[in-house]
């Protein structure tokens, strides 16, 4: 603080001594010119110009002015008569006095003008150079961090300090480390002491900067949330003025704009990846699948043509049905995986139809009654046709696998049933698959839909379930713009799964 | 059930799910060829005289829909489709251009060897005897020449189009029909493909013959494809 006042002082007694000397030349030739005989209209001239000479030379209108009057009473003392003293015995020189005054006042009020409009063009100069130069530099950065650097060195360098930047990650938390410049061409990396107390100081700044001990923290605002943080050194940023705070605005603007800009391509870079890396798990999974599938057909009729040619007590018999089943497990397993693949790339088209709920239902159970004769299914359909737009086969799997899954968990003497209700309130249809069996221990309740779920209630069952079925069954109802929640019935014993599907009110006379 | 030694032609070009069919071929006394490739089999059906053809979808070289297309051009052999259980959209082309039947892998021996008989049954009757006057299946007949529907020897009331698409479906009992076939059978061509219509038709139909028609006895669902009237 006191620097700066005693350079004000300094500047003040140059300028004034400048002035001084200026209309003591002046005088001098005046004097010159009252000797020589020259009109006294050119020693008025010769004060002028030193009035001008002061104006331009000096900052502010105050020496300009005060040069004016000095001049004046100067001219009045030395060269109007009674000389040294500023009494005139001619009362015209009155006249000349106040045009004097005047024409000196507006005289080093204009250059002063002159001279400030100029210094401002010189300061709009240097902070367009300084804006240019910063977003040229900026084109060039290939990382986030880069940005920093470029940003740093040349606020640094327009103001002249020793400046900082902070950045933010993706998830809007500061770094642990922050970049300083410490001379023109150096910049160090320093640790933050605490950024959770950086976060929570940024916090409600909508505008402005936050004072800390060490710095002056201006936020860098992006589109969606802070990016980072320019620190000017506390000192430095006390003397900024407004000008230069403004330049400071302007630089941390385009400085946030090549950060959203850099983040924004980023991001895209990710989902790109994100989707190639995907398409190509998919692609896999699929190819395996397929590679799969074909064999395990084979597998499957082999086996069965062996089971033929053998005698029901016969051992082999049974090594035949064995090798069967277990085809036969892994052969839906790997329709499981095809399927959601093909669910999870958002490639599966839905090919919805009104379809009749009976038919679904009655096409599951089938299915289901043909691989395990032994269970029992009620199905409660509506007595009149009920038309649901859904994409029949999805939905068929759908039932299957929670047939599936019911029969699984129940013994076959126990009740297994389907039933459909329409909804007219929420104008859906309404599927259950309620069991008998032992129901869902509620530790698994909440994961039951996950994908690769089972069941840690239970000691592990090789033979049963990869966690797949139920994950289908959720992305399908979902796909259909239903719901799909599982939980035990509340009236005894056993699981219910209820599954709802819109009925899409088409109003057609 | 005995049959005549009939010559199948195995079109598959997976060789296990080739050697389990041929061999209940064999152990039920058909006759069979064996191809591999798409042109493989149109060789061996212009040399040989076959009388059906097992025809995987998913050949090497050519799209099985294609034999189909060519087969038809001067043949009314049946023909079942064998597919993958993904290939729904395929298989409706396939029985939309005049094949029989189809076969989901992967499938059982008795299914197999059950869609053969079907089949060879339809080419019999196709080429022999004229309608029948009476036709039963299970409890429930039609006598065509009176336009009569009896379940357990009671008579139902059926509406006209219920009563068309019952003989059609007892025309061609055991096949799978899909459902843009009946549609252009009861509606006639200009229809498009309203399958609600056929639907609600479907339903109405079903709750005259089936004590429950979500467990139907007599006309199943096959979903994504069509219908299919049970043989017996």
């Amino acid at each position: 603080m006191t620097t700066q006042q005693n350079s004000k002082v300094i500047a003040g007694l140059k300028y004034s001594l400048l002035m001084i000397v200026l209309l003591f030349l002046a005088s001098i030739i005046g004097y010159l010119f009252r000797m020589i005989g020259f009109p006294e209209t050119n020693i008025v001239i010769v004060y002028l110009l030193a009035v001008l000479l002061t104006a331009s030379k000096t900052k502010g209108y105050i020496y300009g002015v005060l040069a004016s009057v000095i001049a004046t009473f100067a001219f009045n003392y030395f060269f109007t008569e009674p000389y040294y003293t500023f009494a005139v015995y001619d009362p015209s020189y009155i006249v000349t006095f106040i045009i004097m005054t005047i024409t000196a006042l507006i005289t080093s009020t204009l250059t002063s003008h002159v001279k400030k409009s100029a210094v401002e063009a010189k300061e709009k100069e240097s902070e367009t150079k300084a804006l240019y130069m910063l977003s040229n530099h900026l084109t060039d950065a290939a990382e986030i961090h880069d940005i920093a650097g470029i940003a740093v060195s040349i606020i640094s360098s327009v103001m002249n300090c020793k400046g900082a930047c902070l950045c933010f990650d993706e998830n809007g938390m500061p770094e642990k480390t922050f970049v300083q410049q410490v001379s023109p061409d150096k910049q160090i990396r320093r640790n933050v002491a605490n950024t959770e107390d950086i976060k929570h100081q940024t916090e409600g700044l909508r505008t402005g900067y936050s004072i800390g001990t060490e710095f002056y923290d201006w936020l860098i605002y992006g589109r969606d949330n802070i990016l980072g943080i320019i620190r000017i050194p506390t000192d430095r940023a006390a003397l900024m003025t407004e000008a230069q705070t403004r330049l400071l605005r302007a630089m941390i603007e385009s400085i946030a704009l090549a950060m959203d800009r850099f983040r924004s391509a980023e991001q895209r870079i990710k989902y790109r990846e994100e989707t190639v890396q995907e398409r190509y798990r998919g692609n896999l999974l699929r190819a395996i699948s397929h590679d799969l599938r074909t064999p395990l057909s084979g597998i499957m009729g082999t086996s069965e043509m062996l089971m033929d040619m053998s005698k029901q007590n016969d051992p082999r018999y049974k090594l035949a049905e064995e090798i069967h089943n277990d085809a036969n497990w892994l052969h839906s397993l790997v329709e499981n995986i095809l399927s959601l693949t093909r669910l999870q790339e958002g490639r599966l088209t839905l090919n919805k139809q009104s379809e009749a709920v009976e038919e679904i239902v009655g096409g599951a159970v089938h299915h289901i009654v043909q691989r395990s004769p032994d269970h029992e299914i009620i199905i409660n359909i509506p007595d009149e046709l009920l038309l649901v737009p859904m994409d029949a086969k999805l939905i068929e799997q759908v039932l299957i696998n929670l047939l599936d899954n019911a029969i699984r968990h129940t013994s076959p003497k126990n009740e297994i049933s389907v039933t459909v209700v329409k909804d007219e309130e929420h104008n859906c249809a309404v599927f259950t698959v309620a069991d008998t069996g032992e129901g869902i221990a509620q530790t698994d309740l909440p994961n039951i839909f996950q994908m690769f779920y089972t069941s840690r209630a239970k000691h592990a069952d090789a033979q049963h379930g990869i966690g797949l079925g139920l994950a289908i069954c959720d992305a399908i109802v979902k796909a259909h713009g239903g719901n799909i929640e599982a939980h035990n019935r509340p009236d005894g014993q056993g699981a219910e799964f209820i599954f709802t599907l819109p009925m899409e009110v088409t109003e057609i006379e | 059930m005995s049959n005549l030694g009939e010559k199948i032609l195995v079109v598959e070009d997976d060789t296990q799910i080739r050697n389990f069919i041929c061999y209940s071929l064999h152990s039920e006394g058909y006759q069979y060829l064996t191809a591999n490739t798409g042109q493989g089999a149109m060789n061996s059906l212009v040399s040989e005289q076959i009388d059906l053809m097992l025809l995987d979808l998913g050949l090497p070289d050519f799209d099985g829909i294609e034999v189909i297309k060519k087969v038809r051009e001067w043949s009314e052999m049946p023909i079942i489709i064998v597919s993958a259980r993904d290939q729904d959209k395929e298989k409706a082309a396939a029985l939309d251009l005049g094949a029989d039947d189809y076969l989901t892998k992967p499938f059982s021996a008795t299914e197999l060897l059950a869609r053969i008989r079907v089949s060879l049954r339809h080419l019999y009757k196709q080429g022999g005897n004229k309608q029948q006057t009476c036709v039963q299946i299970g409890n429930l007949k039609i006598e065509h020449d009176k336009h009569l529907v009896f379940l357990n020897d009671t008579e139902l009331h059926m509406t006209p189009m219920e009563y068309t698409l019952l003989t059609l479906l007892f025309k061609n009992a055991g096949k799978v029909l899909t459902t843009s076939y009946i549609i252009k059978e009861i509606w006639g061509v200009g229809y498009g493909n309203d399958t609600q219509a056929l639907r609600a038709l479907m339903a109405g139909l079903r709750r005259k013959i089936e004590t429950n028609p979500a467990k139907p006895r007599y006309i199943m669902t096959e979903i994504g494809v069509g219908y299919r009237l049970v043989n017996d």
